[in-house]
């Protein structure tokens, strides 16, 4: 286990010094809430919704599928700036190696989510100890699915980082635009309905802002949210321990 | 019991692209094996198989005693290996890599600050120490990449290329750190494709081409098994050139003689130290006075043409 930690720590400290990115991202969220977020709750009018609580909520769930994105592409980036053959080289076992991965991502997700979380329950003035715990672990098993997901394509990375690119932006804006993150399931038109029933987000988004006290009426059942990401996340997590233990090999340099 | 063996070890990269094929070898405990070969020999995809990073497509490799396919956590507690290319942790200094590598293969906390401190000065490292690893020269990095072995000074060292890119120091310094890890016990795999480095580490020399063991052993015997391959220039005084020519080229181990000068020979024999004596005798016995003698040996260079029947350099890239 303290090997675990050491990878963790050692990948992540030049990060956090000084953690300009992740303030970088507050930032972004703070003016997004609050200057888009009033414009666009001006134009959105859903009768019984307060827009504006609901856009804050759907951008916590797009930094956590951004967030759980980059542990897959960080993967990614191991194999192809050569540190994949020496991290599998070290005294740790692919499923260490695979924990850490997702310990490291999990670490960065709950720092990157520590100030948008907060400032959002802030606006819904629903701050407490058991809507941040709940929510929390909503968003954490969101982010394990969507780095489950992202890992299982990391894999095509090794043939062509290209192709891996290219399908990750565009499944990426996919599933962010066809899911209920910025507008309830019930205003959206059929067929997009349909898509953003196949997206992930859309059980993320739904399931947070139930916990949250929204009117359960713009939501899908909580239960049945909660449901689809727990299969999500174990089916896409053990698909990626069973690949990074079985078919994984660092990318032999050239 | 050998450190490493491999048997009918294959390696398939795609259907047609074998990078090895049924390779069998072994090292003894304690030994230094150098695997030579052009690029593209196979010497990395069995130095990375061995070092648990790559799995055989088939065949079965060992080291010490464990099978690097069905103990893969167990062997990489034994070996460390330092790759061909020095990349890794961009934002990282040096001496954080090599301590993070210290801990993480449990260098008692005790030694590893004085290790890490005599290595960073020893491999000329010590004023780059607080640079970042994106900013270091492209030998700094090197040094840094073999550095993480003799930090860890596992019992089964793994090296490829470990002086490319150095400059002629700083490969002394490392052949020096890689002979003493010899010393204190460790077994040696070092691959490389530059002859000089191969015979100032070799116990024996392994010859790799397009993925299939050619030859094996010491030095000495490869050079000695060439026919011919020692040459042996003489300056003789006589007064008759043409007898000492006929009656050199009688000498048992003379594979071809030529008179490349009025008094000058150019003798191609095997094992030029017992064919020398018995000239010598010769020259005698025919009253010729020998007024210079040089003996060249065949370099690893002779050795790889004369078992592939290719140079070893001439598609390296």
């Amino acid at each position: 286990m303290s090997n675990i930690i050491r990878l963790v720590w050692f990948d992540l400290k030049p990060e956090l010094k000084p953690p300009v990115w992740i303030i970088m991202e507050w930032a972004v969220f703070l003016v997004q809430v609050g200057v888009y977020g009033a414009i666009i709750s001006q134009i959105v009018d859903i009768t019984g919704l307060d827009y504006r609580q609901f856009f804050a909520v759907g951008l916590v769930i797009m930094i956590t599928f951004s967030m759980a994105s980059h542990t897959g592409r960080h993967f990614v980036e191991h194999a192809h700036e050569g540190r994949l053959p020496y991290l599998l080289s070290l005294p740790i076992s692919r499923s260490q190696l695979f924990l850490t991965i997702a310990l490291q991502g999990g670490t960065e997700l709950a720092l990157m989510l520590s100030v948008p979380l907060t400032v959002t329950l802030l606006i819904l003035g629903n701050l407490s100890l058991v809507s941040v715990v709940a929510c929390v672990l909503a968003l954490f098993w969101l982010g394990f699915g969507v780095a489950g997901l992202m890992l299982g394509f990391s894999f095509i990375a090794f043939k062509s980082s290209d192709l891996y690119t290219a399908i990750v932006t565009g499944l990426s804006a996919i599933i962010i635009r066809f899911s209920t993150v910025l507008y309830p399931f019930i205003v959206l038109p059929s067929e997009y309905a349909t898509a953003a029933a196949f997206s992930p987000l859309t059980y993320g988004a739904d399931l947070v802002r139930s916990i949250l006290g929204f009117d359960p009426k713009f939501l899908l059942n909580p239960y049945y949210a909660a449901a689809v990401l727990a299969a999500l996340a174990v089916s896409t997590l053990g698909l990626g321990l069973v690949l990074v233990q079985r078919l994984v090999e660092g990318v032999k340099s050239a | 019991m050998y450190a490493v063996e491999t048997n009918d070890l294959t390696k398939r990269y795609s259907k047609k692209a074998y990078a090895l094929k049924n390779l069998d070898f072994t090292i003894d405990e304690n030994e230094v094996m150098v695997l030579l070969g052009p690029n593209g020999s196979g010497k990395t995809t069995l130095l990375l198989i061995l070092a648990t990073v790559l799995k055989p497509t088939s065949g079965h490799a060992e080291v010490m005693g464990l099978d690097v396919s069905a103990h893969p956590t167990h062997v990489r507690r034994l070996l460390g290996i330092s790759f061909q290319e020095a990349r890794g942790f961009w934002r990282h200094k040096p001496a954080d890599i090599l301590r993070f590598h210290a801990n993480v293969c449990g260098v008692p906390k005790e030694k590893r600050d004085t290790l890490i401190d005599n290595l960073l000065k020893d491999l000329e490292l010590w004023d780059a120490r607080n640079k970042l690893f994106m900013h270091l020269s492209g030998g700094q990095a090197k040094r840094l990449e073999v550095a993480k072995v003799f930090v860890h000074r596992p019992k089964f060292a793994i090296f490829d290329e470990p002086t490319s890119q150095v400059d002629l120091r700083g490969k002394r310094k490392i052949w020096a750190q890689i002979l003493r890890l010899r010393e204190e016990g460790s077994t040696i795999l070092v691959a490389t494709n530059e002859v000089r480095e191969a015979e100032f580490l070799a116990d024996r020399v392994t010859v790799l081409d397009e993925g299939k063991k050619v030859v094996c052993d010491s030095v000495r015997h490869l050079k000695d098994s060439i026919t011919g391959g020692d040459v042996v220039e003489l300056e003789i005084d006589t007064p008759d050139v043409q007898t000492i020519e006929q009656v050199l080229s009688r000498i048992e181990g003379t594979v071809k003689i030529s008179n490349s000068g009025e008094n000058r020979f150019k003798a191609h024999v095997s094992m030029a130290e017992s064919w020398v004596p018995k000239m010598t005798d010769v020259c005698y016995r025919n009253k010729a006075n020998i007024v210079s003698i040089r003996v060249t040996e065949p370099s690893l260079d002779d050795v790889f043409l004369h078992f592939t029947g290719r140079a070893l350099r001439e598609d390296t890239g």
